[in-house]
């Protein structure tokens, strides 16, 4: 199975990418901005938003990972915003035209920020995006994700992630409904690279979103949807406080 | 003292068409990239630059998004989406609480095959010009959410003078140039709709039982003036 992780400078798509080389199946291609951070692995640097460059990234990959995640030095709103936006575009319109079939995306769960903490919130939930650019902007990438798992025999999953963090560094620190460990978010891209396993998309919806949080006990986010993809927290943040 | 207006694409397809209906009522700015087809004074504003359209907006009381790039790879992304952000952040930016913003009848194509067609949700497709425009609104509603701006977007496709006789095969969401200006002048004097944001069909005729515009009936007051009959009419005195 060839994969293509981009955002892979980002300390996620690091995560993801070590993840996934545990699977001795797994053949990696890293896609980012910068210059190439490993050597043992097909590694090219591009940006998202050049059509004539992503068209040859995609070539040979069975699936792509899109983390999501902007590079590591900072961008101004319209750069994120594009990105986000006419990147993924770019993205998922090479991997179709190169008959790609699978698509995971790295969406957030600041999406649903406004509501209160006192509730459960599940994948039903309507997202409600702060202007926040970093947030706003991709949900915008979600959108165009779903647009494209609609047009297309093509499946996408949709992985809203919580507050990226290790569970030994919060440690002591009062605890975040929304945080969930990095390792277990790499854990949820492995598994939903599965997701369709029948290989039958008459049984599989094209378009799927979960929630990606701690498994702590009584939850902001609710998890059920996720476990039942294959998601396997293990990172409980017992150290924190409630 | 009049309102004063600033009519974003006002050299475009649809925006010299809308002004006749707002001048005697609003003080409107017209701003575009482009000399205006009837050499009216015109401000430079190219929408996808935030210091441009932030200069433009000073002082406005309402800001009209009638700019538009369709199927363009790149300038699509940035005139529609990029453009309607500047648009809300500059509204913020000024304590502007109006904006008309405006996209295609195309996000709803997948309906049609449906009859009644009313506030469902929209399909985007992966087009540019459908994509960037829905996400484009996208941002305006969260915008307007989270500030407090009464935005009102409306959906068109066909726009153009009442026919003088049958035309027979009518495009079902046509919306006529009065009718236009009446849900524009709605729309500006409005003082707020459900959750900051809402939008809107807009055309002239129901009679198809395709499309129809209840909800721009039920919160805006909007109602076509013509009879649509008129529009369908068969040539019976031939035969």
């Amino acid at each position: 199975m060839r994969v293509l992780v981009t955002g892979a400078a980002s300390a996620l798509g690091q995560e993801v990418a070590a993840a996934l080389s545990a699977d001795e199946n797994a053949q990696l291609r890293l896609l980012d901005d910068c210059a190439a951070q490993r050597q043992d692995v097909e590694w090219i640097a591009a940006r998202l938003t050049d059509p004539d460059t992503v068209r040859q990234v995609v070539r040979d990959v069975d699936v792509v990972v899109h983390t999501g995640e902007p590079p590591p030095a900072s961008e101004s709103e319209e750069a994120l915003l594009d990105r986000a936006t006419r990147g993924t575009h770019v993205l998922l319109q090479a991997g179709v035209e190169a008959g790609v079939k699978r698509f995971v995306y790295g969406s957030t769960l600041e999406v649903f920020r406004a509501y209160p903490d006192t509730v459960y919130i599940t994948e039903y939930y309507k997202p409600l995006p702060p202007t926040e650019m970093a947030v706003l902007a991709r949900y915008l990438g979600e959108m165009t994700c779903r647009e494209f798992a609609r047009e297309y025999p093509i499946t996408v999953t949709a992985l809203r992630l919580g507050k990226l963090v290790r569970e030994e560094e919060v440690a002591g620190r009062e605890r975040d409904l929304m945080w969930v460990d990095i390792r277990d978010a790499a854990q949820a891209f492995c598994a939903a690279l599965m997701r369709e396993a029948s290989a039958s998309l008459n049984w599989v919806p094209r378009w799927a979103v979960y929630h990606i949080a701690a498994p702590i006990t009584h939850p902001k986010f609710l998890l059920d949807r996720a476990k039942s993809m294959g998601y396997r927290p293990q990172r409980e943040f017992r150290g924190a406080e409630a | 003292m009049k309102k004063k207006v600033l009519l974003l694409g006002a050299s475009g397809m649809i925006a010299p068409d809308l002004l006749p209906g707002l001048e005697d009522t609003y003080d409107v700015t017209l701003a575009d990239v482009a000399p205006h087809p009837d050499g009216k004074p015109i401000v430079h504003c190219d929408v996808s630059s935030r210091e441009q359209v932030r200069d433009a907006a000073a002082g406005m009381d309402a800001i009209m998004n009638f700019t538009v790039m369709r199927d363009h790879p790149e300038q699509s992304f940035h005139v529609n989406m990029r453009g309607a952000l500047n648009v809300m952040q500059a509204a913020v930016e000024h304590g502007i609480k109006k904006v008309v913003h405006t996209g295609p009848q195309f996000v709803r194509r997948t309906y049609d095959h449906d009859f009644d067609i009313a506030d469902v949700p929209p399909v985007l497709t992966t087009g540019y010009y459908c994509l960037t425009k829905g996400l484009a609104s996208e941002i305006c509603r969260t915008y307007a959410r989270a500030h407090g701006i009464q935005t009102i977007s409306f959906l068109f496709n066909g726009l153009g003078p009442r026919p003088t006789q049958s035309a027979g095969d009518f495009q079902p969401f046509t919306v006529v140039w009065e009718d236009l200006h009446q849900a524009c002048r709605l729309a500006l004097e409005i003082p707020q709709v459900p959750d900051c944001f809402q939008e809107f069909n807009l055309l002239s005729w129901e009679g198809h039982g395709k499309y129809n515009v209840d909800k721009a009936r039920r919160i805006l007051g909007f109602e076509p003036t013509e009879r649509w009959e008129r529009y369908f009419a068969r040539n019976v005195n031939d035969q």
